[in-house]
């Protein structure tokens, strides 16, 4: 796209990430404003970069043109608690760490645990769909959204679904602006689903050193008696980085179980489950004692450790395969086991050709398992031809049209998302 | 009883059309006298009636391709459709056309317990899945009321819901991927079996579609744990008010429970005629409320949800306790549930169950202002439905011979959807907009929303071929329009 504009030198208007500047950073403190600057920032050509707590600003492609930061941080205001009715509507700009506070008033809390909760904001979370271990038992970002607002690139206000928790008037926005990155509104409300919060939690914590038995194990507790909120699998590396915050034992692997529901249901599940898994060293962790355990499995995909981070998406059975072929001296891996999700942080120095050859196999072996691999950390000048998104999906002709639909003038966060879109 | 409205003109049919469609089908397929048609020419929902020109049936999602081209070729207007249980008329042909019936792409074409899903045609019925994974420990879990008839496509098109959804969610928290044959003939895959895809979440935006946006053909679909056991539970209560108090009362204790149902007295009467399940028709209201999960946690949340049905006045009349939901009291008591639309026909004629959801803390409201409105209309209303959810059924008798009974029914329902509006709540919780409801949208949304909706339409579905005249009202221009769409029906 010709653009009139050029890239800022300096960080004087702000930040966008991958080493690009803002032209500006507005940051409205009520939603006329931000449909205001929208307009107006649009109109002068520029593209608009929405952004919350900033902790994913190098995520995604390289930002594609000249433009203005949009910081959501000035709406975070709690618009409505029904506490009673299990919903919360909440401004995209308040943190999770705030929302929790605010729920933890009524014993309630919302499923959606991302990393840097004191930092990163609602709107964040779910452009990003960023989720966490308890996705394996009280689902993703899109099952907790029952409502959304946005703003479009012509600076007009949507809204989908609606405040109440079972509603099927009109499309689903909330489904598409979750995940969509940005690229197809701007999030500036949400209203959520919320649960009471559990009256105990649990983590089993299991050592396996028989890399054989690995897909034994997760298939056996695909099937467990219990019902596992999370079941995780960890290797040598990030077992051992993660034992450290409660004492644990080491093993090849680590497989962790997560679980919350009454204490009687809890009780009862960690017995049970400790005779449904054969390893010699298991550790337990009873309710503030398992809090540091679950922080570390929900903060890991945040770690920063070397430059390169991927996440394969590929099918539960898979996962032990794939985690086998990963060398712990090189890669600290974390899997949300039952959902076939493998975060991985590269270890140490890395040169380019070192990543390609270590990616490509992966990825490969994650298409043809009818998954995919996606970069979330790499240095940007990799970005284009190592493909952070992987080869877009048989979809994706569709998904484009989507985006021309609801952003003509391709305005919002362009670059960033699946082929470059 | 034919749609006296603005309905479009009935579309001259070439008899090229059938021919053409009985080439590319076998005359087994396709059905083309009225006589065989009479079915078609309703749904469940039987206010408005439009006869189909012609039903086909395919068996592949390259026969449904076929026939978009062959309708596209002859410029006619085609719907999609499954087992016709549709409470909102969202497979009313309008306009005529063609109606194009899944229910004889019915395979279950995977089924993956390790990796939790099964892919499906979408004109297999809802229950014969979960009957097929018996054993496996696993179900599929959004079970509408109506699970016996509708189709898996039919849920999607809707994002069905029913009793369990409390707990479990609706079909859209079920729904992986889907293919879909848009309106012009090409084939989709969106999503898949491996839950995360980079990309936009297409398969969530087309569940609830309502088939304006295509024909989905193939759904891969979560497979969810069986509970390992359960609690059901018959509450009873002099009043509608004192159970929809246990209602909040049971949420603000921090239980989730899998089902909350709610009839009312007149409902039960209905129901008891029908099944003699043991409710007592004295009762005021009574609450099916269940529980489920491990066996080790029941007992304690059993206990504290009879404390609380006690502190509002009301007493536990039934405990069933239950380890697969195939135990006879455990189906009988559901069957009472489930078939309570039906159970209504021993006490009138004719009927039309709403759709409306406040959220759950103004129930008491709107259930005063349902027995006002039939207090006002002269109309008896009866009412079931999913009290966690908040979402409401009342349902309006009335006798369809008598048009001054039609209309006060009409009146009645939009005075009980525009309370929910008021209330914060929506006029359809799991039935869909369809033809019933257009109207309402513009009080839902604002013309930018509208304007967003028919964007997105009129990209999936340009020429508005495919269930014309369904969800969203007018064209983007018409959205001001207000006023009912349709008069009633003489």
């Amino acid at each position: 796209m010709n653009s009139p504009l050029s890239w800022p030198e300096d960080a004087q208007g702000g930040v966008l990430g991958d080493g690009r500047y803002a032209l500006a950073t507005d940051r409205p403190a009520s939603v006329d404003e931000l449909l205001d600057r929208v307009r107006e920032r649009v109109g002068q050509g520029c593209a608009i970069y929405p952004q919350g707590g900033r902790t994913a600003l190098d995520y995604g492609g390289e930002p594609a043109r000249p433009g203005s930061a949009l910081d959501l941080t000035g709406l975070d205001r709690v618009i409505d608690y029904p506490y009673a009715d299990m919903t919360i509507t909440i401004e995209a700009g308040m943190t999770l760490a705030a929302l929790a506070k605010v729920l933890a008033e009524q014993n309630q809390r919302v499923v959606l645990d991302a990393p840097e909760g004191d930092r990163a904001t609602i709107g964040g979370i779910l452009a990003t769909s960023a989720s966490g271990p308890r996705r394996f038992g009280m689902g993703r970002p899109r099952d907790q959204l029952i409502g959304v607002s946005f703003a479009s690139s012509s600076g007009e206000l949507v809204k989908g679904g609606g405040r109440v928790v079972k509603n099927v008037a009109g499309y689903d926005f909330p489904k598409l602006l979750t995940g969509s990155m940005g690229t197809l509104g701007v999030i500036t409300q949400a209203t959520l689903k919320v649960r009471p919060k559990p009256e105990a939690s649990a983590i089993i914590w299991a050592p396996l050193d028989d890399g054989d038995a690995l897909e034994r194990t997760l298939e056996r507790l695909n099937v467990s008696e219990t019902r596992p909120v999370a079941i995780e699998l960890l290797n040598a590396s990030a077992a051992s980085t993660i034992a450290a915050v409660a004492d644990l034992p080491v093993g090849r692997f680590v497989v962790v179980l997560g679980f919350e529901d009454n204490a009687d249901s809890v009780d009862w599940q960690l017995v049970r489950a400790r005779q449904e898994i054969d390893s010699s060293a298991m550790a337990i962790a009873r309710d503030s004692a398992s809090e540091p355990i679950w922080s570390a499995l929900v903060e890991f995909p945040a770690l920063a450790i070397g430059p390169l981070s991927f996440q394969a998406n590929i099918a539960p059975r898979s996962v032990a395969a794939f985690v086998e072929r990963l060398d712990p001296d090189r890669w600290r891996v974390k899997v949300h086991a039952g959902n076939g999700i493998v975060q991985a942080h590269g270890l140490g120095e890395w040169t380019f050709e070192q990543a390609a050859a270590e990616i490509e196999p992966l990825r490969a072996a994650a298409v043809a398992d009818e998954g995919n691999l996606i970069l979330p950390r790499c240095p940007t000048a990799w970005k284009t031809r190592l493909g952070v998104w992987g080869d877009p999906r048989a979809d994706w002709s569709l998904a484009r049209r989507v985006k021309e639909a609801l952003d003509p003038l391709a305005a919002l966060n362009p670059g960033r998302f699946v082929d470059s879109i | 009883m034919a749609s006296t409205g603005i309905a479009p003109p009935r579309i001259a049919i070439s008899p090229r059309l059938s021919s053409d469609l009985v080439a590319a089908l076998g005359a087994d397929n396709v059905l083309q006298r009225p006589e065989e048609m009479l079915v078609y020419e309703c749904d469940g929902y039987m206010v408005e009636r439009s006869m189909p020109d012609l039903v086909v049936f395919p068996t592949s999602t390259e026969q449904v391709v076929e026939i978009v081209k062959i309708c596209n070729r002859h410029s006619v207007p085609f719907v999609p459709r499954g087992a016709g249980t549709s409470l909102a008329g969202g497979t009313l042909s309008i306009g005529g056309g063609v109606t194009i019936c899944l229910t004889r792409m019915k395979r279950i074409l995977e089924v993956s317990i390790r990796d939790r899903y099964a892919v499906v045609e979408t004109g297999l019925v809802n229950v014969f899945l979960t009957r097929s994974l018996a054993g496996t420990g696993f179900h599929y879990a959004p079970d509408p009321s109506s699970q016996g008839a509708c189709t898996i496509g039919g849920n999607v098109a809707t994002n069905s819901g029913g009793p369990h959804t409390l707990k479990y969610g609706v079909t859209v928290n079920h729904i992986r991927g889907v293919t879909l044959v848009m309106p012009d003939g090409e084939v989709v895959e969106t999503g898949g079996a491996v839950e995360d895809q980079p990309g936009y979440d297409l398969t969530g935006v087309i569940v609830g579609n309502e088939g304006t946006f295509g024909i989905v053909t193939k759904a891969i679909v979560n497979l969810t744990r069986d509970p390992e056991a359960g609690r059901t539970f018959l509450g009873v209560f002099d009043t509608v008010d004192a159970a929809t108090e246990t209602v909040s009362g049971i949420i603000a204790a921090g239980i989730v429970p899998a089902a909350l149902e709610m009839l009312d007295n007149l409902m039960i009467q209905a129901v008891e005629q029908a099944f003699g399940f043991g409710f007592p028709t004295e009762a005021g209201a009574v609450l099916i409320i269940e529980i489920d999960g491990l066996e080790a946690g029941l007992d304690r949340e059993a206990r504290a949800i009879a404390a609380i049905v006690e502190s509002r006045g009301g007493a536990v009349r039934r405990s069933i306790s239950w380890r697969t939901r195939k135990e006879p009291e455990y189906v009988a008591i559901w069957k009472s549930r489930k078939s309570a639309f039906g159970a209504i026909g021993r006490l009138s004629p004719t009927y039309c169950t709403q759709d409306g959801v406040v959220p759950r803390t103004k129930l008491p409201e709107i259930l005063r202002f349902i027995v006002d409105v039939g207090r006002r209309h002269g109309l008896r209303i009866a009412n079931v439905f999913h009290a966690g959810d908040g979402n409401i059924h009342p349902i309006l008798l009335y006798d369809e011979r008598d048009p001054d009974q039609v209309k006060s029914v009409l009146l009645a329902s939009h005075e009980i959807l525009d309370k929910c509006i008021e209330l914060g709540g929506s006029v359809t919780g799991e039935h869909g907009i369809g033809v019933e409801k257009m109207e309402f949208m513009p009080k839902l949304f604002t013309p930018a929303d509208l304007a967003a909706m028919t964007t997105l339409r009129n990209m999936f579905n340009p020429i508005g071929r495919c269930n014309p005249a369904k969800l969203l009202p007018g064209g983007a221009g018409c959205l001001e329009k207000t006023g009912p769409r349709r008069a009633a029906p003489a």
